[in-house]
């Protein structure tokens, strides 16, 4: 903990993410209590308001509070992209575990499965996918798991296919070591640093797409409040010169995932044993 | 040229290095002076600033590093404070640089003719042609045959001992007058340190150049220097000429290097003290017949024969050593004994029972009684475990060990290979390597093994601690009376470890028996050739004088 | 057997390398390309629902579904209804959009030139920018461009690309009006060059039409930027490990005591990046086609991605499923060039 608290003493882009996944936090728990309308209620009277003292970020171009609408997204954005990449991480760790330490034809196979996943581009496979199986809050999330399952299981197979040759791995074994023993108490606890700093990598990630499919029209439908879907309604209104109602919810897009890029940075320098002094 | 001795080729005077202000001196007070046709060596262990002196002496400081005092001449001009472009002129051109592990010293897309011919280009006005050619040619001249097929080679194609010839050719083709060589031989096999290290001194002869020597290894400095500077935490703590350094060092320290680097006078002597087992010499503990083991070429039906038909025996309480050079096949063969590979054939009987055919399960009780020390320390442990979980780990092979015991018995393997006892929480790369060493050692000891392979036990440490790690192996070995393989191409670590040696090249056992026999009376040419390849302090006088005469002989044809 | 299959590898190895290469890559296209197919295939079938009257759409008519499932063989086994699929795709057949109506192979190649012309010259000012930066922000370490390039890694990974579209229309078109209207490629009073190469800047340069290549030109010009601005980052981020790794790896510093200059040094450790580059620049041409969807919605473009975005908005199945089909099959490409390239530049490979 003290190791924890001089890291991030001495690294402002920690301090930066934490402050700002602090402030998501408090979004997410404490909405209702930070914003002044209805986040899904239209108020044709009050179309496309500029930001001003009562309506902090604008209108939309229903009336709908930008502010208290970003505010009650972070909801929506950070419950999908953790639940995919939780989901993600729990299925491909183990699988990407078994065909590095396993080299038979079953994890050939999987290989070649994932290659196919992959051969496709992620944003294009992940609206076809969701179009298919159509636009709900539930199914992005379940369609972004499976994207990123192969990247983990990847990720740690190549870290398993390295780190199963280690002499440390053989000499377990001269020391009695079970193949179980040395899968989870040798090979994973060092092969997981990558895949924890890329679950915070994937949060950002899967914000972005996320965001990204909404903003075609691919994703979340009106009137859920979505950072991409509200970026989405403020597109036609840009080339006139109506700024807000995009600006804010990409801001708070950007934000976001910076957040947990910086998360990223420092989980990779704490989790790494031999930097433990240098802190 | 001779008349030009007098005068110093390169003269460091009162050199001081540091990182930064308040950060204590990597290098201080470094003076010498190297004149023209003379080999200096510069010994001393790891951290002793051997390396960073080597790149001071090119003003190619590591980032952060400074000089804070002194100077660098080259036939009386500094190399210090001249324009960027004047140093390059000396780097490579005047003085030239071989460093360790050539294959990461050459760029791996490149053919090594296209890397030699540029580095030609840099010094000399020639066309891409004419120093091609150059390359070619100087390939000839360090040796290589089928220069213009190897010139289009690249890096990976080529064999360490080749590749360091390369890099030879590299430091030469702009005929420098001093060539540095930065441990240029470390991870070769002996036959081929001393087919290198002959090659490079010849060509400095020939060059008229100077040459400074940099390693850890007395022998090499006691075989082909004139001069030794003893290097310590960034000092020059002696200076002085081999033959009279090597009678009577001034300084403790280089004492201390001398005796840990002679080689052990008590060679052992087969001894089994139980008369019960006096009476049965026909059962081994080991037995290993006719052992056979392939690997496939990748890409092509073909097989490398890794161990060929090999058959030998170790009895209780004898220590057999597997010599052999890199590729000989003698780690695979210990990898075989503790099942970390599976064999092709032939069989291993250990106390009766044949361990190749054993079921895993049933095995895995066997490794109680069959340990194994890695060869290098650090990356044989466990990087995230603290020393009492790496030791502890075999004990779990003992279900009647609860945690106090094994606790307890945690402690006391540690003091047995004599390490502190506050080691017990630390994590392996806080440990220097004769520690981890000792981890590893008191891993395979845990369960009080009756049979030890220890891979390469003394490779990759320093003199000093090389030789306690042989002390302590000695000591425990007579303390515990358990039977080992030794597995080396050390061979002045195996005359005073082992009762017998079995020599082996590819794959096969060439020679074996008791070792004051390979030593003094070996049959084969190859066994011959192996010993003769070792660099022993002690005759070193003598075949320096050898050398001189060969280098002359050399010289004049 | 063992002796005829000696005898293929001796062959084989006499074959020169980068023939060798490009033969075994090639091979390795076909079974790629049936499970991609495989995968497009099984992406309609998993809706819910008779796929032929997704893939007719509600307009049609007892008859006509009755025909097109025997066309697609429905009665048939899903494995014979695959075998079919494959075979209609073999002749070209992707299907009929619903709503263009046109054949879908039609809809996609008449688009497909608009969207490599905006990925080509995306990508070539990612790499431009990317590379430029990564190579001096480590050569210079510590200095302005190196700092600056941490941000900017930092800020691109994080800044969604059509966000960033929208904010280069609202200030080059409507604050500063340097910039043409985000409405296609091309003004609308220009008329489009000839086809030749489909890209529009190349054709009217064929053409001689000097108008429309500066309107063309033009009109590239933010979705380009957009495009490049995002995905840079990401390349010159991973560039720069990379090239950072080799800048301080022991043969440079061989290289520097051998006297060479700082330019043949920055040359050789270019070449020895240039493997883990190109691979780089394969995979960004994925994150170009995908983003090039997002990016052409907002310009107008008139793309594959712009028709991919309707296809999902409007339920045009057979329209999604070509466009996926052929995106996967053009990364395939891309990849096996990618992966042709990098053999050879790395005599490191066994093939």
């Amino acid at each position: 903990m003290t190791r924890f608290i001089r890291y991030v003493s001495r690294h402002p882009g920690a301090m930066v993410g934490l402050t700002l996944l602090a402030l998501q936090i408090a979004s997410i728990l404490f909405a209702p209590w930070l914003t002044f309308y209805s986040p899904e209620e239209a108020d044709p009277l009050m179309s496309l308001q500029p930001p001003s003292a009562a309506h902090w970020f604008g209108t939309d171009v229903s009336g709908m509070d930008i502010y208290t609408r970003i505010v009650y997204a972070t909801r929506i954005n950070l419950l999908i992209s953790i639940v995919a990449v939780a989901f993600a991480f729990v299925v491909g760790v183990p699988i990407g575990l078994l065909i590095g330490f396993y080299r038979n034809w079953m994890s050939a196979l999987v290989m070649r499965v994932f290659d196919f996943i992959q051969s496709f581009p992620v944003f294009v496979l992940g609206m076809a996918l969701v179009s298919v199986m159509g636009q709900e809050i539930w199914n992005v999330a379940i369609v972004l798991a499976v994207l990123f399952i192969p990247m983990f299981a990847r990720l740690i197979r190549a870290e398993v296919l390295s780190l199963r040759e280690r002499p440390y791995v053989s000499a377990a074994r001269c020391s009695g070591a079970t193949d179980g023993s040395i899968m989870f108490r040798h090979i994973l606890p060092n092969a997981l640093t990558p895949a924890i700093v890329q679950v915070s990598i994937s949060i950002g990630l899967a914000i972005l797409l996320t965001a990204g499919l909404s903003f075609v029209g691919a994703g979340v439908r009106m009137p859920t409040p979505e950072w991409g879907l509200m970026v989405s309604t403020g597109a036609q209104q840009m080339i006139l010169g109506v700024w807000w109602v995009a600006l804010f919810p990409g801001l708070a897009i950007v934000i976001s995932v910076l957040s947990f890029a910086l998360l990223g940075d420092m989980v990779k320098d704490l989790s790494d044993p031999t930097t433990r002094e240098r802190l | 040229m001779s008349d030009r001795n007098s005068t110093a080729l390169l003269k460091v005077d009162n050199l001081s290095v540091d990182f930064g202000e308040g950060t204590p001196q990597a290098l201080s007070n470094i003076s010498f002076s190297l004149g023209r046709d003379e080999i200096l060596g510069i010994v001393g262990e790891t951290g002793a600033g051997k390396s960073l002196l080597a790149r001071s002496l090119l003003n190619l400081l590591p980032e952060g590093g400074r000089f804070t005092s002194g100077d660098i001449r080259l036939e009386g001009e500094t190399v210090l404070g001249i324009s960027e472009a004047e140093q390059r002129k000396i780097r490579g051109g005047r003085i030239a640089l071989i460093g360790t592990n050539a294959k990461a010293l050459l760029s791996p897309v490149e053919t090594v003719g296209a890397q030699i011919a540029r580095v030609l280009r840099a010094h000399r006005d020639c066309s891409q042609k004419e120093a091609w050619k150059a390359a070619v040619d100087l390939m000839v001249q360090v040796g290589i045959v089928n220069p213009e097929r190897r010139a289009k080679a690249y890096p990976h194609e080529l064999s360490g001992g080749m590749a360091q010839r390369i890099v030879i050719a590299m430091a030469m083709v702009a005929g420098p007058d001093v060539v540095l060589a930065d441990d240029a031989t470390l991870g070769l096999d002996a036959t081929i340190q001393v087919q290198v290290l002959d090659l490079l001194v010849k060509r400095c002869r020939e060059l008229g150049a100077g040459a400074v020597l940099i390693t850890h290894d007395l022998g090499i400095v006691a075989h082909y220097c004139d001069r030794v500077a003893i290097m310590k935490e960034g000092r020059i703590v002696e200076l002085e000429e081999v033959g009279k350094f090597l009678a009577a060092p001034k300084e403790q320290y280089g004492r201390a290097l001398l005796d840990a680097a002679r080689v052990r006078p008590t060679p052992m002597v087969a001894k089994v003290e139980d008369p019960v087992l006096e009476k049965q010499p026909e059962t081994p503990l080991l037995d290993v017949r006719r052992l056979l083991k392939l690997f496939p070429i990748a890409g092509t039906p073909d097989v490398v024969r890794a161990i060929d038909d090999v058959s030998f025996s170790v009895k209780r309480g004898e220590t057999l050593a597997l010599v052999g050079e890199s590729g000989s096949g003698k780690t695979t063969v210990g990898q075989c004994l503790v099942r970390l590979l599976d064999s092709d054939g032939g069989g291993i009987t250990f106390d009766g029972a044949d361990i190749t055919t054993m079921p895993a399960a049933e095995f895995r009780a066997m490794r109680r009684r069959i340990q194994m020390v890695f060869q290098e320390p650090y990356v044989a442990l466990n990087p995230r475990w603290p020393v009492k979980a790496l030791i502890a780990e075999p004990l779990r092979l003992d279900p009647t060990l609860d945690r106090a015991a094994t606790d307890k018995r945690v402690r006391q393997l540690i003091d047995l290979v004599q390490l502190p006892a506050g080691i017990a929480e630390v994590y392996p790369h806080q440990l220097t390597a004769g520690e981890q060493k000792r981890v590893g050692i008191a891993r395979a000891l845990a369960t009080r093994p009756d049979f030890v392979v220890f891979d390469e036990p003394t490779t990759a440490l320093d003199i000093r601690v090389r030789a306690q790690i042989i002390d302590l192996v000695r000591d425990l070995q007579a303390e515990m009376g358990m039977s080992a393989l030794f597995i080396t191409h050390d061979l002045n670590s195996v005359r005073s470890l082992a009762h017998r040696v079995a020599v082996m090249r590819y794959g096969k056992i060439v020679e074996e028996g008791d070792t004051e026999m390979i030593f003094s009376a070996a049959k084969e040419d190859y066994t011959k050739a192996l010993l003769a390849a070792e660099l022993p302090v002690e005759q070193g006088t003598a075949q320096r004088d050898r050398a001189e005469t060969r280098r002359l002989a050399g010289a004049a044809v | 057997m063992t002796v005829a299959v000696a005898n293929l590898g001796v062959y084989w190895r006499a074959i020169p390398r980068p023939l060798r290469i490009i033969t075994s890559r090639l091979l390795m296209l076909v079974p790629q390309m049936f499970g991609v197919m495989m995968v497009t295939f099984l992406l309609v079938r998993m809706l819910p629902g008779d796929p032929a009257l997704l893939l007719l759409g509600n307009m049609a008519t007892p008859d006509t579904i009755a025909a097109f499932r025997e066309k697609l063989g429905l009665n048939l086994s899903l494995w014979e209804q695959f075998v079919h699929y494959v075979g209609n795709a073999l002749h070209g057949d992707l299907g009929v959009s619903i709503f263009t109506s046109n054949p879908v192979v039609t809809d996609l190649l008449e688009r497909a030139p608009a969207t490599l012309e905006l990925i080509t010259y995306a990508m070539l000012l990612t790499i431009l920018i990317g590379v430029t930066l990564a190579i001096i922000s480590v050569v210079r370490a510590g200095g302005v461009v190196d700092i600056g390039s941490r941000v900017y890694g930092l800020a691109a990974g994080a800044i969604p690309d059509f966000w960033v579209g929208l904010l280069l229309i609202y200030f080059f078109f409507y604050i500063l009006g340097w910039a043409p209207a985000p409405f296609g490629r091309i003004d609308t009073f220009v008329s489009p060059p000839d086809t030749v190469t489909g890209f529009y800047t190349i054709d009217s340069l064929i053409a001689g039409d000097l108008n429309a290549f500066v309107s063309s030109l033009g009109r590239l010009t933010l979705p380009v930027l957009t495009l490049a601005i995002v995905n840079a980052g990401a390349l010159m981020k991973m560039t720069k490990t990379t090239f950072a790794d080799i800048y301080r790896s022991d043969f440079i510093r061989h290289a520097r005591a051998s006297g060479l200059s700082e330019g043949t040094i920055r040359r050789i450790a270019l070449r020895n990046s240039l493997p883990p580059i190109i691979t780089l620049v394969g995979f960004m041409f994925g994150f170009l086609l995908g983003a090039a969807v997002l990016v052409e919605t907002i310009f107008a473009w008139g793309g594959l991605g712009q028709y991919a975005v309707q296809s999902v908005v409007n339920s045009d199945y057979p329209a999604l499923q070509g466009f996926v089909l052929v995106a996967a099959a053009f990364i395939l490409i891309v990849y096996t060039v990618v992966d042709i390239l990098y053999e050879l530049a790395d005599p490191r490979i066994r093939v």
